[in-house]
């Protein structure tokens, strides 16, 4: 009988222990921890002596809600939103999107409810779908005139508060192209698929056998890379609309539209120098970063949003980082390979509906606060590492990424151009590309496949 | 006073549970039922009423008729493997063998474990532990990644579906077992049946019970599977692994089809309440009393 109590206790110790150890197990051969208590996180210092910004005092002691869809900077904002509140008397409740949760699913489960968020932060294509029903119209807002061509405009009127710019291509790791090789970098040596090839050539000779990270994510490969085919068309907003009119029209056969061959063309050149060649459906996202990071990659196609793994896999702010053009064919006069795609990217919209004209004149004078107050416009750049497509803003991001982002809007060699396509554009042709790149269809087929996607669309 | 007072227990037992089942299942889902004749996105104000264009919207999705087709193999497998595999194991630890309580906690474990983080899990194992076991070892079957190859991942779910569920079903089946009466086996022995003759007539017959449950859990769970689906393949590779459950939820929210989306919901389950009431209703048939 005691022989068996004591059986007892140990079979349930050990199956605690056992689901502790697998649920914990997870993080288990990561390169970093993410939770590390023993990590210093750098305080980034914000200047609050000046504000010369105007806050309405009839506003105090109104509460707002905030949903935030960019999980990285949900920290930075709730300090955000507690400056705010010492100053203004403006009480913004930061709510985030639990991952797993798409932001348009919240928002529209948080309509349902009848308690939708007072701002809410969604990818362009949700404002679009819901601001001429719930969004309130901002077109006569101040900060309206400091963004001028990064405004995404329904019918003519403005909807939506462009938080930031985010820009796509090739990121380089400089050290480590130049300890291969034994030379200077200069990424503008590279203006065309040929050298861009030269130099992959040059690097797998010098060791670094394939230097290319390439992500098997649907949303890295259906959005991020398919949507150069449009974007490239003359590389604004409106010829992206136009190319994809016409494809879904049927008017246009991709098999003879120019940027859709160039763009498999280089394509093809990411996947033949695929680190993960072997299997590149069995890719790791996380391993991306820190073998760029690592040296064992020079390249990696992403966005300035992969900052945070970067920095994670031990990357420094001081590290040169920087992007190369997704390079569409051998002519140097091709904006396509002389400029970043980089364009506005999330976007706030202003609740219209059921929110008070209390809670939306504060709602107001927040956005306002990001724009024109020095303490705003600081945490907007520093506290949260976004890209302020206002032009009154004089801070530069800090991160290399972001900063070369940022330097190439303002030298002009980056093209503002976003599609707009269909919610589910990224998870449908994303399938197709996935297909593409593991080399289990052809580019007829691919082509194929858009085609209809294109023509199932009404 | 039977009469008398049933009206007042009525009320006092029943109202609650029927108040709440009436609140969060059957309106719920009459409402949804009402869904798949509007053509609501979601979030307007209005809904128009389209009649069947929905189901015409269900018939043409050929991805849902395939995830729905991968859904009865998926759940073939999973609920013969899964039921064989607890049968057979609860048999073993009902024969008296060494540590077999700390077996059936073992067995157990998996199924405390929420089906998502147990996807996580897994998805390490298949795409980090097995590629570098092949690495090293040269072991082809191992070499690339589980759930980059469209058939290996779909045999990557079925088995961790079957580790996940197995260990609930054994849980029935040992319970089962414990309650055979040893006088109806002693009989048998003494009657000279084989070890095969006393399963089939006589502890099958009279597991029945526990089967009829096993298997309606097994087929419902099965059908119904999405976050084990989501957190291990995704969808993934390209698609091909996305269960009727998945498709259905990606119909209406990611491609925010929402009317198409809950119509095919309905066909889910229809389909699965008259394969599960069947199922049901066949082996009640099978119960037999000691």
């Amino acid at each position: 009988m005691k022989k068996k109590v004591a059986a007892k206790v140990i079979a349930a110790a050990l199956t605690m222990a056992l689901a502790a150890g697998t649920l914990t197990g997870c993080t288990f051969g990561f390169a970093s921890d993410p939770d590390d208590p023993n990590e210093v996180k750098k305080e980034v210092e914000i200047d609050t002596s000046t504000d010369t910004f105007q806050y309405d005092s009839s506003l105090e002691g109104t509460s707002i809600t905030l949903l935030n869809s960019k999980a990285e900077i949900q920290v930075a904002l709730e300090k955000m939103s507690a400056v705010f509140e010492e100053k203004s008397g403006v009480h913004v409740e930061v709510m985030p999107v639990t991952d797993g949760d798409s932001p348009y699913t919240k928002v529209v489960s948080l309509y349902n409810s009848g308690n939708p968020p007072t701002l809410s932060i969604l990818d362009t294509t949700d404002v679009i779908a819901l601001a001429e029903e719930k969004a309130e119209d901002l077109t006569q807002e101040a900060w309206t005139a400091e963004a001028e061509g990064y405004l995404t405009k329904v019918d003519g009127k403005v909807y939506s508060f462009p938080l930031c710019i985010e820009g796509r291509g090739l990121i380089y790791n400089k050290a480590v192209i130049e300890e291969a090789l034994g030379e200077t970098f200069d990424p503008a040596s590279i203006r065309t698929q040929e050298d861009f090839t030269a130099l992959l050539d040059r690097l797998a000779a010098a060791g670094i056998e394939r230097p290319v990270s390439m992500a098997k994510e649907d949303w890295s490969l259906g959005a991020h890379q398919l949507q150069y085919i449009y974007e490239t068309y003359d590389g604004t907003s409106e010829g992206a609309q136009e190319i994809i009119e016409q494809i879904k029209s049927g008017r246009l056969d991709l098999a003879s539209y120019d940027r859709m061959n160039e763009f498999l063309n280089m394509f093809d050149i990411l996947k033949e120098y695929n680190v993960a060649k072997g299997d590149p459906l069995g890719a790791d996202y996380d391993e991306m970063a820190i073998d760029l990071a690592d040296g064992k990659t020079a390249f990696w196609f992403n966005g300035n949003w992969a900052w945070p793994n970067l920095e994670e896999a031990g990357a420094e702010t001081t590290d040169e980082y920087g992007f190369l053009p997704y390079f569409m064919n051998n002519d140097e006069e091709d904006f396509a390979n002389r400029m970043i795609q980089g364009s506005p990217s999330k976007q706030i919209m202003l609740d219209g509906q059921i929110a008070s004209e209390q809670e939306k004149a504060a709602a107001k004078e927040f956005l306002n606060w990001i724009v024109y107050s020095e303490i705003g416009q600081q945490m907007l750049v520093k506290s949260c590492s976004l890209i302020p497509p206002f032009k009154n803003n004089p801070y530069e991001p800090e991160d290399p990424l972001s900063r070369d982002i940022y330097e190439h809007v303002q030298s002009g060699t980056a093209f503002n151009a976003s599609a707009i396509v269909p919610n589910d554009h990224w998870s449908v042709l994303g399938a197709a590309m996935q297909k593409y790149l593991a080399g289990r269809c052809s580019r007829e087929e691919l082509m194929q496949a858009i085609e209809e996607y294109w023509a199932q669309q009404d | 006073m039977k009469t008398k007072n049933s009206g007042k227990d009525f009320c006092m037992f029943a109202l609650p549970g029927m108040f709440c089942f009436l609140a969060v299942v059957i309106i719920p889902f009459l409402y949804g039922v009402y869904l798949t004749f509007t053509d609501w996105n979601g979030v307007s104000d209005t809904k128009n009423f389209i009649g069947l264009k929905n189901f015409a919207g269900v018939i043409s999705d050929k991805q849902f008729w395939s995830s729905l087709l991968l859904t009865f193999r998926y759940v073939i497998v999973v609920v013969i493997l899964v039921n064989v595999l607890a049968f057979a194991i609860a048999y073993l630890l009902t024969r008296g063998i060494k540590g077999q309580n700390f077996f059936r906690a073992g067995f157990f474990t998996p199924n405390l474990i929420g089906g998502i983080v147990l996807g996580y899990i897994w998805q390490f194992v298949f795409s980090r532990v097995f590629v570098n076991i092949g690495e090293t070892t040269g072991f082809s079957l191992f070499e690339i990644s589980w759930l980059s190859e469209p058939n290996r991942a779909f045999a990557a779910l079925i088995l961790v579906s079957v580790w996940q569920l197995s260990g609930y079903m054994i849980l029935i089946y040992v319970a089962g077992f414990m309650g055979l009466s040893e006088d109806v086996m002693e009989a048998a022995s003494i009657d000279g049946a084989s070890g095969f003759a006393k399963l089939k007539n006589i502890v099958l017959p009279l597991m029945m019970s526990s089967i009829t449950i096993c298997l309606f859990l097994t087929l419902s769970r099965a059908f119904m599977v999405y976050d084990l689906n989501l957190s291990l393949t995704s969808g993934g590779p390209y698609g091909t692994t996305e269960m009727a459950a998945m498709h259905v939820y990606e119909k209406a929210f990611t491609s925010r089809q929402f009317g198409v989306g809950q119509a095919e919901a309905l066909i889910l389950f229809i389909v699965v309440a008259c394969i599960s009431g069947l199922q049901v209703y066949l082996t009640k048939k099978q119960e037999v009393e000691a």
